[in-house]
């Protein structure tokens, strides 16, 4: 069976400074239905890969090499074939959950226009499924809060408005760039589960970006580790978490142990 | 960090074409005695050699006393960019005097200059200007320097009130003043320092308002007074003959907006380097 | 919002006063007063001439005169112009109203313009489209006002003849002409300096735009709404424009003053009968009264327009709670 998305080779240069490489030869798969995370520190090129998954590059970075997604190129796809799949087929889920959103615009109308984007006419019905959808990922009051601006939203019902734009369209794949690091650690865990619920009702494949091993290992069944702009390791999680190959891993797991068995 | 300004500005094109531009007018305005082809004030004859239009003798015509277009504007480049240097100094001097007093003394000073500011920056200064003009007489070209430049220190005073507040909450200026330093001697030593490259944004701007100011006071009749050439005046000239004689136009307002362009330019690209500066601090 | 809105009307009330004082003071200094053209000169006895001064109050101190003057503006009372032998008010209400048609016209078809060229320029940041709306709006903003009117008089209107060089209509007895007939010919002759007068404005928008619209498209939710799948012509409109008008209307506010400064030159370059024509004649006429009457409604005009504009803003663009 063909994967659902393969990168084969992918570099991502600075477009003008000279030699500043941000990706190195990135190459995986993800296939259908499966959850992959990618650990990496900050500055690690995480970002710019979920980005790249999307052709979602600024134009300061350009990428060579090859994003396949669903049989299709991604890197070299005319603009309409790739607005075609963002959020549609391919969606993804930002780090930060207030700058993300339109400070300006009803939050129902940002999750509606998904659909309205992707030849749904009828404003009314672009919006009923909205609201359907914010109460599915668990927005309390779906109804009420829907004509709120962003900013009248806690930080966790800010992060559901963006994964209900995300979900509406049912995508095949999720990208999560960080999806939790700005939240409490309990709101953490409600948009943990609810990603898992989504992710294993829908039979949808999810790649999750985090510098949190922890974060990862709830929902992946595989890890990729990125460092330095290199794919430095690529394991089943409880492998990772077992037998970490590169220095880098190790570090982290061990990290992570002393975390959860204070000396 | 302001020297760093310097040499972003230094190397970019449009920066560098802008200030080309603004150098050339300057020497041209300087060297016009030497430059121009005739008298701008002689009337050889002004049956046979009015209204010529554009040869080799005269590259831009002559005007409808017969005098040499070319040589009126060289000279005028004098006369306009005379006042409009002179203006944008005193307003520039002006408005950072006065910025920093507020910022610094703050208090019922600060308020008062701020009001002052408020008051002033809604009233369309050419009106103004105008008014004045028209209730005190004729000007010489000095008033004109004084009135002009007197009424565009607003934004200069802006701009430098509020760079000021910001540095003085700052860290180094903190620092300064627990070794002893006194107000002023920081206001000297490093307040001045840091904003020179917002002051010379508005000077920059300063310099391309009052060029078009004084052009207008003197098309209408209320600024340099004839025969006394200025772009404005030589403008004025020209409208009576705007269907025979276009290059009466031409001229002054190719080097009003040669100018003025070249001054915002420099403006421009000079706050993109400032911007460029701060974000990589 | 409210208080917002009152704090605007204090500040505009507040320069209107100072801008009447300092009116006043100008007529004070002005040489000789009202009736010295009219009185002087001719074999006009002393006697006489102090009563006149007296019934107009002349003879009273500064602060007095100033109130007396001040009264009679607020009925509405300009005083009279010595040399259109008329009321002063009734003069402005004949021009007043062309010189707003004239502001009016530029500054929407300006502001529209500006923004719209604005957008194409992000749309197309840094290719051909851009860069030549840039070169255009810096020659708008680097041409004075009146230079390009005269220009555009020069070739349009004088060599080419395509439109009338002056005034507000060419129709002889207008009242015989049907209205439509009439309407024609005014906008004809509006054509020009409101084409003029919108450039200028719609030059200066669409650069503070392009900056504004270029900040905003950095912003995150910009990429969302990439993400989303939008068009780059929908994320512009829907998500970048509402988020970075309202500085530029702001903007615009700011720069009334000096485009009622331009409007003035402009109607004395194409003879338009509004304030600015009136302000340059009565200049010409040594008519001190209609002079500062013009330059005080001229000024009081900027204000208040400045003040709607900024109303504008605060409602377009409200501020919200900042981040943290």
């Amino acid at each position: 069976m063909t994967p659902l998305l393969s990168v084969e080779a992918l570099r991502v240069d600075v477009a003008r400074g000279a030699g500043v490489r941000i990706l190195e030869d990135v190459s995986f798969s993800l296939s259908s239905g499966e959850a992959v995370g990618v650990l990496g520190a900050s500055g690690s090129g995480k970002t710019t890969l979920a980005l790249a998954m999307l052709g979602l590059l600024p134009p300061t970075l350009v990428a060579r090499g090859s994003v396949h997604f669903e049989g299709h190129e991604v890197l070299s796809a005319s603009r309409g074939a790739r607005r075609a799949v963002r959020g549609r087929r391919c969606s993804i889920v930002f780090q930060e959950p207030l700058t993300a959103l339109n400070p300006r615009m009803r939050v129902v109308d940002q999750v509606a226009e998904v659909a309205l984007a992707h030849g749904e006419r009828d404003g009314r019905r672009a919006r009923d499924a909205a609201v359907q959808m914010m109460e599915r990922v668990g927005l309390a009051n779906a109804a009420a809060q829907a004509a709120r601006l962003p900013h009248e939203l806690s930080g966790g019902e800010r992060q559901r408005v963006l994964l209900a734009m995300a979900l509406l369209l049912e995508p095949a794949l999720l990208i999560a760039d960080e999806p939790t690091s700005a939240l409490d650690v309990t709101v953490q865990a409600q948009v943990l589960q609810v990603l898992r619920a989504q992710q294993r009702e829908r039979g949808m494949s999810l790649l999750m970006v985090s510098h949190d091993l922890g974060v990862l290992a709830v929902l992946c069944s595989r890890v990729l580790v990125l460092h330095e702009g290199r794919l430095v390791e690529d394991a089943p999680t409880r492998q990772l978490l077992e037998t970490p190959a590169h220095p880098f891993t190790r570090a982290i797991v061990a990290a992570v142990r002393r975390m959860e068995r204070p000396a | 960090m302001a020297a760093s300004t310097w040499h972003r500005l230094r190397h970019d094109g449009a920066a560098r074409g802008a200030a080309f531009v603004l150098g050339a007018v300057a020497a041209a305005a300087l060297l016009a005695p030497w430059l121009s082809p005739f008298d701008p004030t002689a009337q050889p004859d002004p049956v046979a050699l009015r209204l010529l239009s554009p040869s080799w003798a005269h590259l831009f015509g002559t005007d409808p006393f017969s005098r040499d277009v070319l040589s009126r504007v060289l000279h005028g480049a004098r006369v306009s960019l005379g006042v409009a240097a002179g203006a944008m100094l005193l307003s520039v001097t002006l408005g950072a005097a006065l910025g920093a007093l507020a910022a610094v003394v703050g208090g019922w000073v600060d308020a008062a200059i701020g009001g002052l500011v408020d008051v002033l920056i809604a009233m369309p200064r050419l009106l103004v200007v105008i008014a004045l003009v028209a209730t005190f007489g004729t000007l010489s070209p000095w008033w004109l320097v004084a009135l002009i430049g007197g009424s565009g220190w607003l934004t200069t005073a802006r701009i430098v009130r509020a760079e000021f507040r910001d540095h003085l909450q700052r860290e180094y200026v903190l620092a300064a003043r627990a070794l002893g330093a006194t107000r002023w001697r920081i206001v000297w030593r490093h307040l001045l320092p840091a904003v020179a490259p917002q002051v010379a944004v508005a000077a920059a701007l300063a310099f391309a308002a009052v060029i078009p100011l004084e052009a207008a006071l003197s098309f209408v009749g209320l600024g340099i007074q004839p025969p006394l050439p200025s772009w404005g005046n030589i403008l004025l000239d020209g409208t009576d003959y705007l269907t025979t004689a276009w290059w009466l136009v031409l001229a002054p307002v190719a080097a009003v907006s040669g100018t003025v362009g070249a001054a915002l330019v420099l403006a421009d690209r000079l706050r993109a380097a400032i911007a460029d500066e701060e974000r990589e601090a | 919002m409210f208080g917002r809105l009152l704090s605007r009307l204090t500040h505009a009330a507040a320069v209107c006063a100072v801008v009447a004082v300092a009116v006043f003071a100008l007529l004070q200094s002005a040489p000789g007063d009202p009736f010295a053209l009219a009185l002087e000169g001719a074999d006009v006895p002393a006697a006489v001439r102090a009563e006149w001064r007296a019934r107009y109050g002349l003879d009273q101190p500064p602060a007095a005169q100033f109130v007396r003057w001040a009264g009679a503006l607020a009925r509405g009372d300009f005083g009279y112009s010595t040399s259109r032998r008329q009321p002063v008010a009734a003069v402005v209400s004949e021009a007043f109203p062309r010189t707003l048609v004239l502001v009016g016209t530029a500054l929407v078809l300006g502001f529209a313009a500006g923004v719209w060229i604005a957008l194409v320029q992000t749309r197309h940041h840094r290719r051909w489209p851009d860069r030549a709306f840039s070169m255009v709006t810096l020659a708008g903003v680097a041409l004075p006002e009146f230079l390009l009117a005269l220009l555009a008089m020069t070739w349009l209107g004088a060599r080419w003849g395509l439109f009338p060089v002056a005034g507000v209509g060419s129709l002889g007895d207008a009242a015989a002409w049907p209205l439509w007939l009439r309407a024609v010919d005014f906008l004809w002759h509006l054509a020009l300096p409101a084409s003029v007068l919108s450039l200028a404005v719609a030059s200066r928008v669409a650069r503070h735009q392009r900056a504004a619209l270029l900040s905003v498209m950095r912003e995150d939710y910009v990429r969302t709404a990439r993400a989303k799948g939008l068009g780059e012509w929908q994320v512009i409109r829907r998500h970048a424009l509402p988020n970075a008008i309202g500085p530029v209307i702001a903007l615009l506010g700011l720069a009334l003053p000096s485009l009622v400064g331009g409007a003035v030159l402009i109607e004395r370059v194409f003879g338009w009968p509004g304030m600015g024509l009136t302000l340059f004649e009565a200049l010409l006429a040594r008519d001190y009264p209609l002079v500062l009457a013009a330059v005080l409604l001229a000024t009081v005009f900027a204000v208040v327009a400045r003040t709607l504009t900024e109303f504008i803003a605060d409602v377009v663009a409200p501020r919200r709670p900042q981040a943290t």
